[in-house]
């Protein structure tokens, strides 16, 4: 017995280094970024100083005084809140209308689906030059229906600049929600549905008690990813409005970028991000034991 | 301020001393072009980095300079480019992380203090002495020769790119008799190219309503924040308003002066054409070429273009036919006192492992010869700069009214206004084109002038206020600071 467990021992330590290469990658690579910049967010590094003394929690508590940021914050949270709501509505439906078979329907889905495969910065940029005053057909379009000439500052104005972000968010996304819902609905099953009709039940009552249940799990999947895609949301509003008028449309990744590539306030950046990461984890949390998705 | 004087004493001091060789003194002596070829050609085969504004900026380099720098010394150019906003950021992340990766370098003057500060340039005073270019030097014109080419005393960049505010106005329009009665009936005064910020909201209204029917307005200006903060600086110092209260360092640019030019930019909107707020560069300068505004204020290709010159290239089919060749004047934007906007300065990165390679293509492309040839290139955009550029016989020759241009140009070179530069210059231009994107969206201007004043401060609070007061006041005690009342 002896003999065989000194045997045995080595072997066990071989499997751990055969292993221990891959776990230090996974670590440098993903760890060691993390750990890097919790500790930058310590210190007093911004490019344009040669002082990178340990500054303890200075840069967390200037997080509390910064307007600007808690600003920034507000702005995602309203664009979250309007857009993630209409992206699932208009998926949902999208979904609906192509369940059924139709002539062309893979043509069409694929057709629909273009604006997700697009670069954000690259929707941006085309809206940019469709919402233009001078150049952009839209105004042009609203022109012929109100038959003068329309003058809307869609980047500029106030009241048209979140609308015009709204929408190029839901032109973009709302596909995405629809390929993911119309996977979802095609996989419940058609006989309960067809039983519920045949018992007189409504559209609404077949939905509520059949329908939901059956794609939840899908569907809270995709609220979740387009939950954080729109917390994180960057491109289409910096290729629309760099975040103006003012910092009116300043969301927290463009505050975030501003400070850290603009402004080179690098250990502020890193508390700013270690802020994201803590409210991202709380709401995530929270949304996954909600929606039971970790059942 | 090192004055032309300095300079010489300087040059002489070195002569006396025989701290400058023999073959350096030859070098003065010779042209500096030249003198720059002959000392790179033992570099022959190895290949320097430039940093270079993106777009047509960089067509300079890649079809012109940089293959005949090849030619004459068999050293390649990589050229990189980058966008303008994003230049700043590459500089400074090549240099902290010590990659060695640039060897020359483009770099706005406002920027220097920031760069030099963080010791980003390398002092080019040595390499100077060593070819042999003082001389050369000193042709440059005055105002970017005194003002955009040191720190602290020392030269960290090359004065390279004339860029200047000049007023372009229809000369047409100004001189047709019907227009001169209607206006004299209007307002009972003569019509005249506006000299004053009062003359033009005087003249602009009622040239709009005279010429509305026929399609063009009064004026318009690129109003996007990023020009429109260059046009702010401008006419806030035309206007009497200093930035800063040079003893306690509190910004001034919530003064009346700030609070009415902010009043009046928003009130001139109002008979520019429709969506002025949205223009930038090139919407501007299409409504100018297509006879939509009779006024503008920009840099100097406006003129060019205006007067066809160059666009008939391919790389610059973009730019709209112009309707006005021959019916374009030019003068200095109202107050007298344009704005040096923006420019390029050519250094030397301190972490280039190639600097005497990367100094001599530098002194090639800045000599008198050779800047003479890039600043008429058609489709770059490099503007006189030099004593000699406007006064070239070649390029007087380019189009009919190319004297009335280069003289514009001149003058704005001599009564310019540099842009602000102090210690981390982008925060406070940063908050100057918040606080325009803030004037168009409607908000009050007292309001925000006093929102950007206040963030000023802080930017200043958190730098030392010592410490920018002493770069401040460096840059305020410069010719082109303020205008002289």
């Amino acid at each position: 017995m002896p003999t065989i467990a000194a045997h045995r021992q080595p072997d066990r330590n071989f499997r751990y280094w055969i292993i221990a290469p891959a776990i230090f990658l996974l670590l440098a690579v993903g760890l060691f970024p993390l750990i890097y910049s919790l500790i930058v967010s310590f210190m007093r590094i911004d490019m344009m100083d040669t002082d990178t003394s340990f500054a303890g929690l200075y840069n967390y508590k200037q997080l509390f005084k910064d307007l600007r940021l808690w600003q920034s914050l507000l702005h995602t949270l309203v664009i979250t809140a309007i857009a993630l709501p209409l992206e699932l509505l208009f998926g949902l439906a999208m979904a609906y209308l192509f369940l059924e078979k139709m002539p062309w329907r893979q043509i069409f889905v694929s057709l629909l689906v273009l604006p997700t495969i697009i670069s954000p910065i690259v929707a941006g940029a085309t809206w940019r030059l469709l919402l233009d005053n001078q150049y952009g057909p839209i105004n042009q379009i609203l022109g012929w229906f109100a038959g003068h000439r329309v003058n809307l500052l869609w980047t500029i104005n106030p009241f048209l600049v979140y609308p015009a972000i709204i929408f190029c968010e839901i032109w973009q996304w709302t596909p995405f929600m629809f390929l993911i819902l119309l996977a979802a609905l095609s996989n419940v099953d058609k006989s309960q549905t067809e039983a519920a009709e045949i018992d007189g039940a409504s559209f609404i009552r077949t939905f509520r008690y059949i329908v939901l249940p059956a794609i939840w799990p899908v569907m809270a999947i995709a609220i979740l990813i387009r939950g954080l895609d729109l917390f994180r949301i960057f491109d289409i509003i910096w290729a629309l409005t760099m975040g103006g008028p003012g910092t009116m449309t300043e969301t927290i990744s463009i505050y975030t970028y501003t400070m850290g590539f603009k402004q080179f306030e690098t250990s502020y950046t890193a508390a700013i991000a270690f802020l994201v990461i803590a409210i991202l984890t709380v709401v995530v949390t929270w949304a996954i034991r909600r929606m039971g998705l970790a059942k | 301020m090192v004055t032309r004087r300095d300079v010489g004493k300087i040059g002489v001091a070195a002569g006396l001393a025989g701290s400058t060789s023999l073959a350096a003194r030859q070098a003065a002596a010779a042209d500096a072009a030249q003198t720059a070829v002959d000392a790179a050609k033992q570099y022959s085969g190895q290949t320097i980095s430039i940093v270079w504004e993106a777009g047509l900026q960089a067509l300079d380099p890649l079809n012109f300079s940089g293959p005949k720098w090849k030619e004459l010394t068999g050293i390649d150019v990589k050229v990189v480019e980058v966008s303008t906003a994003e230049m700043f950021t590459k500089i400074m992340q090549d240099y902290k992380s010590g990659a060695g990766a640039y060897d020359a370098l483009n770099v706005i003057p406002s920027w220097m203090p920031d760069l030099v500060n963080a010791g980003a340039l390398e002092d080019l005073d040595p390499f100077v002495d060593k070819y042999g270019y003082r001389e050369e030097l000193q042709k440059i014109a005055a105002t970017y020769r005194d003002n955009q080419m040191m720190v602290n005393g020392k030269i960290y960049g090359f004065p390279d790119d004339g860029d200047v505010f000049v007023m372009y106005f229809r000369k047409d329009i100004f001189t047709d008799p019907a227009v001169q009665a209607a206006f004299k009936e209007k307002t009972g005064k003569d019509l005249a190219v506006p000299t004053t910020w009062a003359e033009f909201d005087a003249t602009g209204p009622v040239l709009t309503e005279l010429l509305k029917d026929k399609g063009t307005y009064g004026a318009g200006f690129f109003r996007q924040p990023p020009y429109t903060m260059f046009m702010f600086q401008e006419r806030f110092r035309n206007e009497g308003g200093k930035f800063f209260d040079a003893d306690s360092m509190k910004a001034t640019i919530n003064s009346d002066v700030g609070v009415k030019v902010l009043t009046d930019m928003r009130a001139e909107n109002a008979w520019m054409p429709p969506g002025v707020e949205q223009w930038g560069f090139v919407e501007n300068l299409a409504a100018f070429l297509q006879g939509q505004t009779a006024m503008t204020i920009s840099w100097p290709p406006y003129g060019r273009w205006a007067a066809g010159y160059g666009t008939d290239q391919e790389v610059l089919s973009w730019v709209p036919k112009s309707t006005i060749a021959g019916k374009v004047g030019y003068a200095m934007p109202p107050g007298g006192h344009p704005e040096l906007a923006a420019g390029f300065c050519l250094s030397v990165a301190s972490t280039s492992k190639n600097k005497d390679a990367a100094y001599l293509f530098i002194q090639w492309l800045n000599s008198e010869s050779t800047s003479l040839q890039r600043v008429q290139l058609p489709y770059a955009l490099r503007d006189p700069f030099r004593d000699s550029h406007f006064t070239s016989a070649e390029y007087l020759a380019k189009w009919p009214d190319a004297k009335d241009y280069l003289a514009a140009l001149q003058a704005g070179a001599t009564n310019g206004l540099l842009d602000l530069s102090v210690l981390q210059t982008d925060k406070y231009e940063e908050t100057l084109r918040q606080m325009i994107s803030k004037l168009w969206a409607g908000d009050d201007p007292k309001a925000i002038a006093d929102a950007a004043a206040a963030e000023w401060d802080a930017i200043t609070d958190k730098i030392g206020v010592d410490k920018q007061k002493a770069v401040y006041g460096a840059w305020a005690s410069k010719s082109g600071a303020y205008p002289k009342m």
